[in-house]
């Protein structure tokens, strides 16, 4: 399991965070996400083996945001 | 009143919408079981049965947010220990408010501190309710609302605190959540999200709406703050020709040193009066029928805070005044305004 920070960009309110936490459901290997609206940013815990930073940045666009950039 | 109208009118016109791209998903996808089976078990065509959770599920969320209104205005009232600190908390509310607006304007991104986040274990605990498939997932969800109010729904809600009223808090929430139902109905039915255009086009009028209530709170603190400079003070002012008839007329006849005021829902008539300086007046407060804030009167710079009869009459001594003094005089909310003006 690894931590990743990701800057999130296309958050209008703090409710875009629990959205993206569905991440969670819709990713195999993605264990937990912690988005903050205020911080922009989302922080995943996820399996590298099962998951990697395309996917989650695919996800985050599927649900109506933007990766801008990986930490 | 005029708050309860425009919490009503900002849930009708834009406050669902913030709320609505996620609670109504939530909604839809517990909804997305019933559909599923429906469609299984051959419906014949017919629409599957979902006005029925989806007025559920709202019921329970008006429901919920009439009951945090008014444990939110009990707090108020409990907090608002006199006037000054109903005045600070007015600007607090009106600061609140105009952030809030600025934030989803998208002014700047310091604006999001304005924002409040449901720790991340809420948010899980409602989405894992949404995906369970029974009648009682819509209520549980309504009434789960609660825990994650969106941006708008936190402006009511400090109003509602601010409204130091456990009546006037649950009517305020009672009026904004009944304002977003029939857009939130419309669009869960549908199962369908507003293009992103209209609703960046929404949020921005929702931010508007938003803004005028944060000048309304700020108006409200200048005015309990006896503060001679106020929005409602200016345009009373202005608008000053059309209300010759409000100009004060001390009941010369009977007691020229008797001044009569009388309290209306909307308001105090005369909203101008002239009286003579250095003269100890009453002031005499008629009410008739009057099932509003205006009953509870206050003139800051006296420290008079009286509440009035629904019905009947109260008189009140005031000191003489040196010519040129105003006294200015409103509700304890700041609403309704007045003043009287010593003449030498």
């Amino acid at each position: 399991m690894i931590k990743k920070t990701y800057q999130i960009e296309g958050m209008e309110c703090g409710m875009c965070a629990m959205r993206l936490q569905e991440l969670e459901d819709m990713l195999p290997g993605v264990q937990t996400v912690e988005a903050s609206y205020r911080k922009g940013e989302m922080v995943v815990v996820f399996d590298e083996n099962l998951v990697n930073d395309g996917a989650i940045a695919d996800g985050v666009v599927r649900l109506g945001y933007q990766v801008v950039e990986r930490k | 009143m005029p708050e309860i109208i425009l919490a009503l009118i900002t849930g009708l016109t834009t406050g669902g919408l913030s709320c609505l791209a996620v609670q109504g998903g939530l909604l839809a996808s517990s909804l997305a079981h019933q559909i599923e089976n429906d469609v299984a078990g051959g419906t014949g065509g017919r629409q599957p049965r979902l006005a029925l959770p989806i007025g559920l599920f709202l019921l329970a969320k008006v429901t919920a947010y009439t009951l945090l209104g008014f444990l939110l205005g009990a707090f108020g009232s409990m907090i608002q220990l006199n006037n000054t600190a109903r005045a600070v908390l007015q600007f607090a509310i009106g600061i609140f408010m105009i952030g809030n607006a600025l934030r989803i304007l998208n002014a700047h991104p310091f604006f999001r501190i304005f924002s409040f986040e449901p720790p991340a274990f809420i948010t899980r605990l409602v989405r894992k309710q949404a995906k369970k498939s029974d009648w009682l997932t819509p209520v549980t969800l309504g009434v789960m609302t609660v825990l994650i109010p969106c941006g708008i729904t936190q402006v009511m809600m400090v109003a509602a605190i601010g409204s130091g009223s456990p009546l006037m808090g649950a009517a305020l929430l009672a009026a904004f959540t009944l304002g977003t139902t029939p857009l939130f109905f419309a669009v869960s039915y549908a199962a369908a999200r507003l293009g992103s255009a209209l609703e960046k086009r929404f949020m921005t009028a929702a931010a508007v709406l938003v803004l005028v209530l944060g000048l309304v709170a700020i108006d409200s603190g200048l005015n309990l703050a006896g503060a001679p400079f106020s929005i409602s003070g200016l345009l009373s002012t202005n608008a000053a020709p059309a209300q010759v008839q409000t100009v004060a007329e001390p009941t010369a006849a009977a007691d020229p040193n008797v001044l009569t005021i009388e309290v209306k829902n909307n308001g105090y008539q005369p909203n101008l009066m002239h009286a003579p300086a250095n003269t100890a007046l009453k002031l005499r407060l008629v009410s008739n029928k009057v099932y509003s804030c205006s009953l509870s009167f206050v003139i800051p710079a006296l420290n008079i805070e009286q509440i009035l009869p629904n019905t009947g009459e109260v008189t009140l001594d005031l000191p003489p005044q040196a010519a040129g003094t105003t006294l200015r005089y409103s509700c304890s909310m700041g609403m309704y305004t007045g003043k009287i003006v010593f003449d030498g």
